[in-house]
């Protein structure tokens, strides 16, 4: 009995020696900040790689009644489309006025179809509207992208994006020379429409927009932007009109726009994990096709276009990686850190979320040494140890 | 049988046991996420956020979803690993050492050096469904359970260091185990061999000039234990959060998961107002029932800390099925109350009822959808009354035994020693 309780502690503290030991020689990461940049370069090259960690969409439309069918279902189309691709409802800003599908003229209520012969029901049982009815306001379009709300506002009406946010903004309804008609009762115009960007743009509150218009006249409603990395489509060029694409005889409106049907079936035909770019897309565009001429703006966007997935704004897809379980993170409070400013000038103020700078467990403060390593596997060899040694005190002195 | 008869038996039901633990079947019935296999306190899922926080510098009790010992840290990141299959074959040896530690009570019981029912009461342990499903599922109830039959069977050695030592472990795990103190005193003071038949006041056979004195130097030498143990928490936890968040844990019921035991109903229509005094009311109840069984018992502590067992296992704040396991396993030890059990038919049925009931309507609730709370409310009652009606009849039989002159009293396999 005394030899084994001899060799159960001669056990315990050859174990403690050699965690202690290798503990000592481990190794540190690199600084979050060059981890975060190694990782984004490796997944898209140096220059035309997005940066983007999470995207967001806004799909407004503008009308209201029956006959405005199209746009309901342009709307809810590119709705179900950008689901489909993986952003969830709680990062889709959904503004429908919502009365067509219960609507007494609906001869199939409670559906909205977008194609002849009503083969898909884009209404369903699933989706979330977030501003219904009279909601559809140019004054509420305007908050959502600025953000300028009031506190009681509740989370899912809000789009909360930060500055590696790419969100692709749809609008449809009718339109004209610089202006986009709401609600048959107000309008809401190109200059308006930069300004907001332009706030979101000094706000840090977006990466990346695609703005694509579904009106009359659609081109004009982009050519007034002024910040940068937006990429901008319209349906038609000034003077001309946007046409629809087909009737459905029984519901008795037209049921589709040809530009928003022309993307949709575009969009169909890929899944999250395509490599098709944007170039794709634009090149699909024709005026046989389309019976007007859509136009694409891309000054503004600093990448190259064929360089651009489809899936960087239509799609919720995220690269992740198993960072290494070893690198301690560094928390960028005072001015004398090491951060790698000159790549990350714009995020060098988003401050670590709290749990991950809450250092106060630990024996030093984030300096990346090895002696909180070594403080924190004393502390937690402590009670093994201490049962070890009174376990074997116990039964040596019966 | 001579003794080398049992270490061969229970080295087949101990790879029994193993090669269920490693079985990939088990794997995929993701049983560490079961309701009624672990609870909040238990859970292993949990256990793994834990572990994950403290490795990455981050206080696991600042959150709201680790309420595990920081004891447990401290093990599962030193000398225990963590990965699953490894920690399958850990909890498999945990449940053998309780199993070995209840033959070793038996024994102690019987003084006997071996017996041929030793196999039986392993067996007793180790194929109890109620322990071990939640076993496979990973809940630290089975350390608990461990640790317990350890301490008891201490205790019936007379060996009162290491009872209270594992005991004072024991504590930390478990809040409500210090219930048990008072019966644990009196089988360290006594003996652990039958006296059901034959009641008389407590008597102190180990030492006979025992007084309150050694009885309060017993309690004194388990709280210097508890109080080292306690500063051990705060060094692994690095504060004194901990406290609140595990033993605080079971006295203000934060977690409202649904579990087979009776508290999680009433507190979640529970108005704020009336919560503290109904926590009151339950923990004051589990207390209220320590000096009547340990009075009554006073002449077999065995038997008293086993129907404190039988207590614990129906009333405790989260409870898994391991807890009135324990107290099932342990009915094997006491085969001379089997003639006097009032409807142990009935008792049989109940579980058997209770245990039908309990995974059908929690997956009827949680996972199809078509019933809802009170279905699994009401089969968790059903369990209730399976566990009353288990405990009453083993202490009716306990009592009722000292009567006599039922038929199967000397028919029984083994003859049971009983002074």
């Amino acid at each position: 009995m005394r030899l084994f309780t001899w060799t159960t502690t001669a056990y315990f503290y050859i174990t403690f020696c050699l965690s202690l030991l290798t503990t000592t020689f481990a190794s540190d990461g690199a600084t979050s900040q060059e981890a975060a940049q190694d990782f984004f370069s490796r997944h898209a090259g140096p220059e035309n790689g997005s940066n983007h960690t999470n995207n967001w969409a806004v799909l407004v439309c503008s009308s209201r009644y029956w006959f405005n069918y199209r746009h309901m279902a342009n709307a809810l189309g590119m709705y179900r489309t950008v689901k489909r691709l993986g952003i969830p409802d709680s990062n889709i800003i959904l503004m429908l006025a919502d009365d067509v599908a219960c609507n007494t003229r609906n001869k199939f209520p409670g559906t909205v179809f977008s194609n002849q012969g009503r083969h898909l029901d884009l209404y369903g049982e699933n989706i979330e509207v977030d501003y219904r009815g009279y909601e559809v306001t140019v004054e509420n379009f305007i908050r959502v992208l600025t953000g300028r709300m009031d506190a009681s506002v509740p989370r899912s009406k809000r789009l909360l994006t930060d500055d590696r946010s790419n969100i692709f903004v749809y609008m449809t309804g009718h339109g004209g020379n610089e202006f986009l008609k709401f609600q048959d009762n107000e309008e809401i115009s190109a200059f308006d429409i930069a300004d907001a960007f332009e706030q979101m743009w000094q706000k840090k509150r977006y990466n990346e927009i695609f703005f694509m218009v579904d009106t009359c006249q659609a081109n004009t409603m982009f050519s007034k932007i002024y910040s940068p990395n937006v990429l901008a489509t319209g349906s038609s060029e000034l003077g001309e009109n946007s046409y629809s694409y087909e009737n459905d005889a029984d519901v008795g409106v037209a049921v589709i726009d040809t530009f928003t049907h022309y993307n949709l079936e575009f969009m169909e035909g890929i899944n999250k994990t395509s490599q098709l770019t944007m170039q794709d897309l634009f090149n699909t565009y024709s005026f046989e096709k389309i019976k007007s001429t859509p136009g694409v703006h891309s000054d503004l966007f600093t990448r190259p276009l064929d360089r651009t997935l489809i899936t960087d704004f239509f799609g919720g897809v995220a690269r992740a990686e198993l960072i290494d379980e070893n690198a301690i993170v560094e928390h960028t409070s005072g001015p004398t850190t090491d951060v790698d400013e000159a790549e990350l000038a714009r995020s060098e103020d988003i401050p670590l979320p709290d749990i991950l700078a809450d250092t106060k467990n630990s024996a030093t403060s984030g300096r990346r040494s090895s002696s909180p390593g070594l403080m924190k596997q004393l502390r937690a060899w402590c009670p093994v140890a201490v049962i070890g040694v009174l376990a074997t005190w116990i039964v040596m002195s019966r | 049988m001579n003794w080398k008869d049992f270490r061969l038996s229970f080295s087949l039901l101990v790879l029994c046991r193993l090669l269920l633990a490693v079985t990939p079947y088990v794997d995929s019935l993701e049983l560490d996420h079961d309701h009624q296999l672990s609870s909040p306190t238990n859970s292993y899922v949990r256990l793994q956020e834990g572990i994950f926080l403290y490795k990455h510098d981050v206080d696991p009790y600042s959150g709201g979803a680790f309420y595990h010992s920081p004891l447990y840290l401290s093990l599962f990141t030193t000398v225990l690993p963590t990965s699953r299959f490894l920690c399958r074959l850990v909890w498999t040896l945990v449940d053998a050492l309780g199993a070995w530690a209840l033959v070793g009570i038996w024994r102690e019981r019987q003084t006997l050096e071996s017996s041929s029912r030793d196999t039986l009461i392993a067996a007793a342990y180790l194929f109890n469904p109620y322990l071990f499903l939640p076993n496979l599922a990973l809940s630290t109830a089975s350390f608990e359970n461990m640790l317990q039959l350890l301490a008891l069977l201490f205790a019936c050695k007379g060996r009162a260091s290491p009872a209270l030592f594992f005991a004072s472990i024991l504590l930390h795990l478990s809040l409500h185990s210090v219930l048990l103190l008072p019966p644990f005193i009196l089988l360290l003071l006594s003996s652990p061999h039958s006296h059901l038949v034959n009641p008389k006041v407590f008597i102190a056979y180990r030492n006979p000039k025992a007084s309150l004195s050694t009885a309060l130097s017993y309690i004194g030498e388990f709280l210097v234990y508890s109080a080292i143990m306690s500063l051990c928490c705060t060094t692994v936890a690095g504060g004194w959060g901990w406290v609140e968040k595990t033993w605080g844990v079971v006295l203000t019921l934060p977690d409202l998961t649904p579990n087979p035991g009776l508290w999680w109903y009433f507190f979640t229509e529970m108005f704020d107002h009336f919560r503290p005094f109904f926590l009151m009311v339950f923990s004051v109840h589990l207390l209220m029932y320590v000096a009547p069984i340990c009075l009554k018992f006073q002449h077999d502590p065995l038997f008293a800390s086993f129907a404190l067992l039988g207590v614990l296992g129906m009333f405790k704040p989260y409870l898994t099925l391991a807890d009135p396991g324990l107290f099932l396993s342990m009915y094997a030890l006491f085969p001379e109350t089997y003639p006097y059990l009032y409807h142990p038919l009935v008792t049989t049925l109940l579980h058997l009822h209770a245990a039908l009931l309990l995974p059908l309507f929690h997956s009827l609730w949680l996972d199809q959808g078509t019933g809802n709370a009170n279905f699994f409310y009401a089969s968790t009652l059903v369990f209730g009354m399976a566990n009353g009606a288990a405990m009453v009849d083993a202490i009716w039989a306990g009592l009722r035994i000292a009567v006599g002159g039922r038929q199967g009293e000397d028919e029984g396999e083994i003859a049971v020693v009983q002074e």
